[in-house]
């Protein structure tokens, strides 16, 4: 019971916590250079290997593809069925799960460490809120960042498809291009890019939370980090089954 | 009239009781010093003194305003008037020498123009006996005492009121013991600010204190000048200072 318990108040503990943030986040002043340094930190740092995740994770899909539908001799939908895949979900749950081991782990780690080593109490000290002054421009930063990392990943993969789909398994150019523009429309771009948006805030707020409560020296902030991607990661599939579950019920 | 009064403070960690009924005042340009041993929750008393920590009972009165009922916006505007000196110095390690030091300011005078922060930085950095030399090195690329002294110098550039010390000697050798004693008396004279020491190193105490408590099990076992504590007839307080008195 304890442990339930215990557990609820964590959960509680972790609204008013992101509530706090969100709150800060209209309130002057408004620190642009750390956003920028946050958004260089998370959006340009995980480029790159969000751009080769992608690539592969669009390869396997043309093959996976390729192998279902060809028994039904239905190899020209591959490409719509790739672009569908990486657009509304793989895109931004597999760019939203790689942001959170490198950029949320490393949130939670320096948010912790500056915790444990009095940095953040300090900062109290000298009547700076660290709520706004830490939190906010990660927070900020991941959610306006992930949309456009989860561009990168289906743009990437999109390309990874269609060089496996047409080079590889030899499915005709036309067909792949032309099912991918019948089957996708701006509506499955909306609901993709929205994900992104939410997952962003969603990782963040927990990094965020796992860095700023840390106690107990460096293995405290061990054990933060791995609760910060553990329940991330959890986190990123929960809203992902709701928000599949909104948009098409 | 003193600038800072504790009144009847108490504070439980879960069933453990760590300040039970502290009261102390401290006049304004005035030295005081806490000492006891490890675990008698002395950071615990600082970190109420500036608002970091609330406690359960009782009241902090810090010029005329009872920081332990503030919050927010409130609370952020009462904590002008200190700085703070913790007992790892807590430099920001993400930052330079420089900007460690200009943080308060620039927080506090979002327009100054980087050559007046400039200044501001190495006066600060002077008074703790630093030159700019030391502007653009990493706060680990600096040894102990000199991290204390910028911790000093980041302390005192906003021109606080009140300046609080978390055992500021812990872990130094005995010359750098004497020149942070020696900063702190220089901060007193030629700042004038109200001091307030958490230590347990009772050579220190007694060099810089105009006045001085003696925690002990949550409550304040004898107060008063470094004399008169010297004298209490408390048990505790005479086992406590017995030990260094012999050494002398």
């Amino acid at each position: 019971m304890g442990r339930i318990r215990a557990a609820f108040e964590d959960f509680g503990a972790q609204i008013l916590f992101a509530g706090e943030a969100l709150a800060w986040v209209v309130r002057p002043p408004f620190r642009l250079d750390q956003l920028l340094q946050q958004a260089a930190a998370i959006g340009v740092g995980s480029t790159f290997i969000v751009a080769v995740t992608g690539l592969f994770a669009g390869m396997v899909l043309a093959l996976q593809g390729n192998y279902a539908m060809r028994q039904f001799g239905a190899e020209g939908y591959v490409g719509g069925f790739v672009a569908i895949s990486l657009v509304r979900e793989l895109g931004p749950v597999f760019t939203a799960l790689m942001v959170t081991g490198r950029s949320g782990s490393a949130i939670t780690t320096e948010l912790g460490t500056m915790r444990v080593t009095e940095q953040i109490d300090a900062m109290e000290s000298m009547a700076v809120n660290p709520v706004h002054y830490l939190v906010v421009p990660r927070v900020v930063a991941a959610t306006l960042m992930m949309p456009v990392l989860s561009v990168v990943f289906t743009a990437t993969g999109y390309l990874g498809g269609y060089l496996i789909g047409v080079h590889v398994s030899q499915i005709p150019p036309g067909p792949f291009l032309e099912h991918t523009k019948a089957m996708l429309d701006v509506h499955d771009m909306m609901h993709g890019l929205s994900k992104a948006l939410i997952f962003g805030a969603v990782v963040s707020l927990i990094a965020t939370y796992r860095g700023y409560g840390a106690f107990g020296g460096a293995r405290g902030v061990g054990e933060a980090t791995t609760r910060a991607v553990v329940w991330s990661s959890v986190a990123i599939l929960v809203f992902d089954y709701l928000l599949t579950f909104i948009s098409i019920g | 009239m003193a600038l800072i009064s504790v009144n009847g403070l108490w504070k439980a960690f879960g069933d453990k009781e760590v300040l039970r009924g502290i009261e102390f005042e401290i006049p304004e340009g005035t030295t005081f010093v806490v000492l006891g041993a490890s675990g008698s929750g002395k950071t615990v008393l600082l970190k109420h003194v500036i608002g970091l920590l609330k406690p359960d009972r009782g009241s902090v009165i810090v010029d005329g305003t009872d920081i332990s009922t503030l919050s927010g916006r409130e609370l952020t505007e009462a904590r002008r008037v200190f700085g703070m000196v913790f007992q790892g110095a807590a430099l920001f390690d993400s930052m330079t020498v420089f900007e460690n030091v200009a943080f308060p300011v620039r927080e506090r005078e979002r327009r100054i123009d980087h050559g007046a922060l400039r200044d501001r930085v190495v006066e600060s950095l002077r008074v703790v006996d630093l030159g700019d030399d030391v502007l653009d090195l990493w706060p680990s690329q600096l040894s102990g005492g000199m991290r204390k002294r910028v911790a000093l110098a980041r302390a005192l550039v906003a021109n606080p009121r009140i300046v609080l010390y978390d055992e500021p000697t812990t872990g130094l050798d005995p010359i750098t013991t004497n020149s942070v004693d020696s900063m702190i008396l220089q901060a007193k004279q030629r700042r004038g600010v109200t001091s307030m020491v958490i230590s347990h190193d009772i050579a220190s105490a007694f060099r810089v204190a105009d006045r001085l408590a003696v925690l002990y099990d949550g409550r304040i076992a004898a107060q008063g000048t470094p004399e008169e504590v010297r004298r209490s007839d408390d048990p505790y307080v005479q086992r406590f200072l017995s030990l260094w008195f012999e050494k002398q």
